[in-house]
């Protein structure tokens, strides 16, 4: 058995941006959290269990961030869920008689009505609807560290011209995890990996030992860190920096021979939402009539081609369990090589959306699985470890400030701030002043007042939302985003006017504060 | 008192009141049918209207169409209603006869109108009213503002505005022509290298985006106005409007120092900080033998990253953000 020689700590970052439409039920957008729950949330959660049913001991962290929590915990939208859920089943039981001619087609059928007819036992029998439980039990028992997120993801490189509003989603971020989690989160993801030094103050003062920035980050820290992203780093305030490992980080995420690639695994692109005829999908599709995903795919990806051949269940594991291989393979003698060059043991971190695994790399959660049981039982050279146990091991790090980064395209912040979007930065700017103003105006303000001053902030911390500004980038759903925009800056604005004229129109601010339900426990005097 | 959104305040009184009139709807069934047809109505007045769009008609149809709805559901709202009511054009008439002569400070905010309608839910059974809001965003705020934020390492985009009230001062130093007889400029100060340079904008922009040439600098950006043509009143080549915040441009390069000989250490557990020389670390350079002084950051991390090419390792294009539905991630694997 060989020696342990070092750490590869996997961090994925669960992330949806708040999506709550009581008024109607025509928003497509809400599918977003039911597709990740049934093909991401519940995959890993399951995937967990039986680790942990088969006694493998794992390591895993994982970021939840502050709307997916209110999501989740949201009765309606749990509702909602099993409504998704019901229909499904309905579908795949259609699928099965539609398909009975053929047979490999027609066991796909069954395999999606038992999976999403399982989906449904566990939300509603198992989890009792609470997936948030789900997740802290593993939390509880070890193997799992949860870790917090800005308020609502926003992104701190555009808003630390006001500070405050950075301190603030750092706060509600810090908050909203206490109340779901019963303690104080050590590490926070950055949304988007934003790194701006002014905000380490803020960590340090709600309690932040860590934060994951992207391998430049690291690299292009100040001065020049000696181990690059396989040791921590920490800044001269005190926050500790790890940096994202790029070759295996490239292993998973390139374009050209990434392993979601892979020609064995599902086609995400091929859904009966769009192949089935029309008249028979249209109570599965959208409301008004459009063809989106219904979550029943039958194809492979296959290769180059728009000729598709059908999905094999067999086939797409045995291709996970080879890229597992090649994953633990490539980590030995990564880690083989680097040992002799660092100080302490070297780690190698490895962050990914969650939402990869099972939503866009529908074999994730079980390539996952795999690769935890051959780290556990092959010989290989090193072990799984969450951040705060590597910073527990080896506290002794080099003083360095992290490069201002983020872990978006060319690594800066383009993304967020180009010509389609960048007229939304100025609104963003006055909001948040125009809420401090409110908080020195109205400090310790009591009964109406004070529900309206806080809604003010729910309404500022939405606006502020990164993903608004990256679906404008990405050219998909913009109208939503920019509603979206519109809407909290405009429920903003108008709250603002109403409190400094002190004519609070209480059916106004009920009606938004019921669309607009998150951050229960928000105190708008964090922008005092 | 301070301002606010005429309109805005306006569709706030509209929809109070219809609500109050749905309160009335659920006492008297007859009420219902009545009420329902004149929020159809007015609905559809309201959206006639905001789409021809010129402010002065559209206040008009407003104050209409309360006054119709006042009448409308009187009889069946009994106090809250009428109180209301009477506010409401109170507060119209005077929001009518103050706009005119307040500053344009309003005139611009007046501009983020937020328009409210009423739907109801078509469903007999279902008695509650809907607020369907609509929002568009202010075209500005009316601030005398400069704000820089860093794109790259090597583009600034900087944002700005002047105010009315500060046009207005400066044309009553400078004469009515001053924004004629002057132009826009940006000065670009580097205050890490002590540099500044300026670059001509034009009027109809409101933002910038800016190459720099140094990346990790302080930069600060200073908004003036150059005389371009005769200006009897203006006797200086440069009048000085704002100034911007200050941000660092990020850094895009391995730093290396060859002056830097120490690193610093620190216990997080403990605090305690202690000072090594680099050489004692990088045990790598020992083995080959390399002399302290001539070693290059780089080409240790060529060693430590064998495999990838450090000058452009960060690119890799993140599909950030976890939205499910950009389809960013999976048209990668095409």
């Amino acid at each position: 058995m060989q020696e342990k020689k070092g750490y590869v700590s996997f961090v994925l970052h669960a992330h949806l941006p708040f999506i709550h439409h009581p008024e109607s039920d025509d928003y497509l957008e809400e599918s977003w959290l039911y597709e990740a729950i049934s093909e991401t949330y519940i995959p890993l959660l399951t995937n967990f269990q039986k680790l942990v049913d088969e006694g493998v001991n794992f390591r895993i962290t994982m970021s939840m961030t502050p709307p997916l929590l209110s999501m989740l915990d949201n009765k309606l939208l749990q509702k909602k869920y099993i409504n998704y859920l019901n229909q499904l089943i309905e579908l795949s039981e259609k699928e099965i008689k539609r398909t009975a001619g053929d047979e490999r087609l027609n066991q796909l059928a069954h395999y999606y009505f038992d999976r999403y007819s399982n989906d449904l036992h566990l939300f509603k029998d198992v989890y009792k609807c609470n997936l948030i439980e789900a997740f802290k039990h593993f939390q509880d028992i070890g193997v799992l560290e949860i870790i917090t997120c800005g308020a609502t993801h926003g992104y701190f490189p555009i808003l630390y011209v006001n500070e405050k509003t950075v301190k603030a989603q750092i706060a509600v971020g810090v908050q909203t995890y206490e109340r779901y989690f019963g303690r104080k989160p050590r590490g926070i993801w950055l949304p988007e990996c934003g790194y701006v030094p002014e905000a380490d103050k803020y960590l340090k003062e709600f309690g932040i030992d860590y934060i994951i920035t992207e391998t430049h980050g690291i690299l292009y820290a100040d001065p020049t860190p000696l181990y690059g992203t396989f040791a921590p780093i920490v800044s001269p305030e005190g926050v500790i920096a790890f940096g994202r490992d790029i070759e295996s980080s490239r292993q998973v995420w390139s374009s050209i021979n990434g392993y979601p690639g892979d020609f064995n695994y599902r086609e995400f692109y091929r859904d009966i939402g769009y192949d089935a005829d029309y008249d028979y999908i249209k109570p599965y599709i959208a409301h008004n009539g459009v063809r989106v995903h219904t979550g029943i795919k039958y194809y492979r990806i296959t290769g180059k081609t728009e000729f598709k051949d059908y999905y094999n269940i067999q086939w797409a594991k045995d291709s996970a369990e080879k890229q597992a291989g090649h994953f633990l393979d490539c980590r030995t003698a990564q880690i083989g090589n680097l040992v002799q060059y660092t100080e302490n043991p070297p780690i190698v971190l490895c962050p990914y959306d969650a939402e990869l695994y099972g939503h866009w790399w529908y074999e994730g959660p079980y390539w996952l699985y795999i690769l935890f049981k051959k780290i556990y039982y092959d010989d290989c050279n090193f072990e799984l470890i969450t951040p705060s146990e590597y910073i527990d091991k080896y506290p002794n790090m080099q003083v360095c400030s992290p490069c201002r980064s983020s872990w978006g395209a060319n690594g800066y912040s383009e993304v967020w701030l180009n010509p389609t979007n960048d007229y939304v930065h100025r609104h963003l700017h006055v909001a948040g002043d125009r809420m401090c103003e409110l908080a020195h105006l109205y400090p310790n303000a009591e009964g109406l007042k004070k529900e309206a001053l806080n809604q003010c902030a729910r309404e500022l911390l939405l606006a502020q939302s990164s993903d608004w500004l990256f679906i404008i980038t990405n050219g998909t759903m913009v109208d939503y985003a920019k509603k979206r925009i519109k809407d909290h800056i405009g429920r903003f604005t108008k709250l603002y006017y109403q409190i400094k004229d002190d004519e609070i129109d209480e059916e106004f601010l009920e009606d938004i504060g019921e669309k607009d339900c998150v951050f229960a426990d928000i105190d708008y005097m964090i922008y005092y | 008192m301070p301002r606010k959104t005429k309109e805005t305040n306006e569709i706030i009184k509209q929809a109070k009141s219809s609500n109050t009139a749905d309160v009335a709807k659920k006492e008297s069934p007859k009420t219902t049918a009545k009420n329902t047809k004149s929020v159809a109505k007015k609905s559809t007045a309201k959206k006639d209207t905001t789409s021809k769009s010129k402010p002065a008609t559209k206040k008009t149809s407003t104050t209409k169409s309360v006054a119709k709805k006042t009448s409308a559901t009187s009889k069946t709202v009994a106090t809250k209603k009428t109180t209301t009511k009477k506010t409401t054009s109170k507060t119209t008439a005077t929001k009518t006869a103050s706009k005119k002569s307040t500053t344009t400070k309003k005139k611009a905010d007046t501009k983020s109108t937020t328009k409210k309608v009423l739907t109801k839910k078509s469903t007999a059974k279902k008695q509650k009213v809907d607020i369907v809001e609509y929002y568009d965003l202010p075209y500005r705020y009316n601030q005398t503002v400069v704000k820089v934020l860093a794109q790259t390492p090597n583009n600034l985009f900087i944002y700005w505005d002047i105010s009315d009230a500060d046009r207005e001062n400066y044309k009553k130093q400078y004469g009515e022509n001053f924004f004629e007889t002057t132009k826009p400029v940006l000065i670009i100060h580097n205050t890490t290298l002590n540099y500044s340079f300026e670059i001509d904008i034009n009027d109809f922009a409101n933002s910038w985006y800016l190459h720099v040439n140094d990346s990790k600098c302080d930069y600060k950006i200073e908004l003036g106005r150059r005389p371009i043509a005769e200006n009897p009143k203006i006797n200086t080549n440069y009048i000085y409007i704002s100034t911007s915040n200050e941000i660092e441009s990020p850094n895009d390069h391995v730093l290396f120092n060859k002056e830097q000989k120490m690193v610093y250490f620190r216990n997080t557990k403990t605090g305690v900080q202690v000072e090594k020389p680099i050489s004692a670390n990088l045990s790598f350079i020992r083995n080959m033998g390399k002399i302290y002084d001539n070693y290059d950051i780089k080409e240790f991390y060529k060693v430590l990253y064998k495999n990838e090419d450090i000058e452009e390792f960060y690119d890799l294009s993140n599909p950030s953000s976890g939205n499910p539905s950009s389809g960013s991630l999976s048209s990668k694997f095409k």
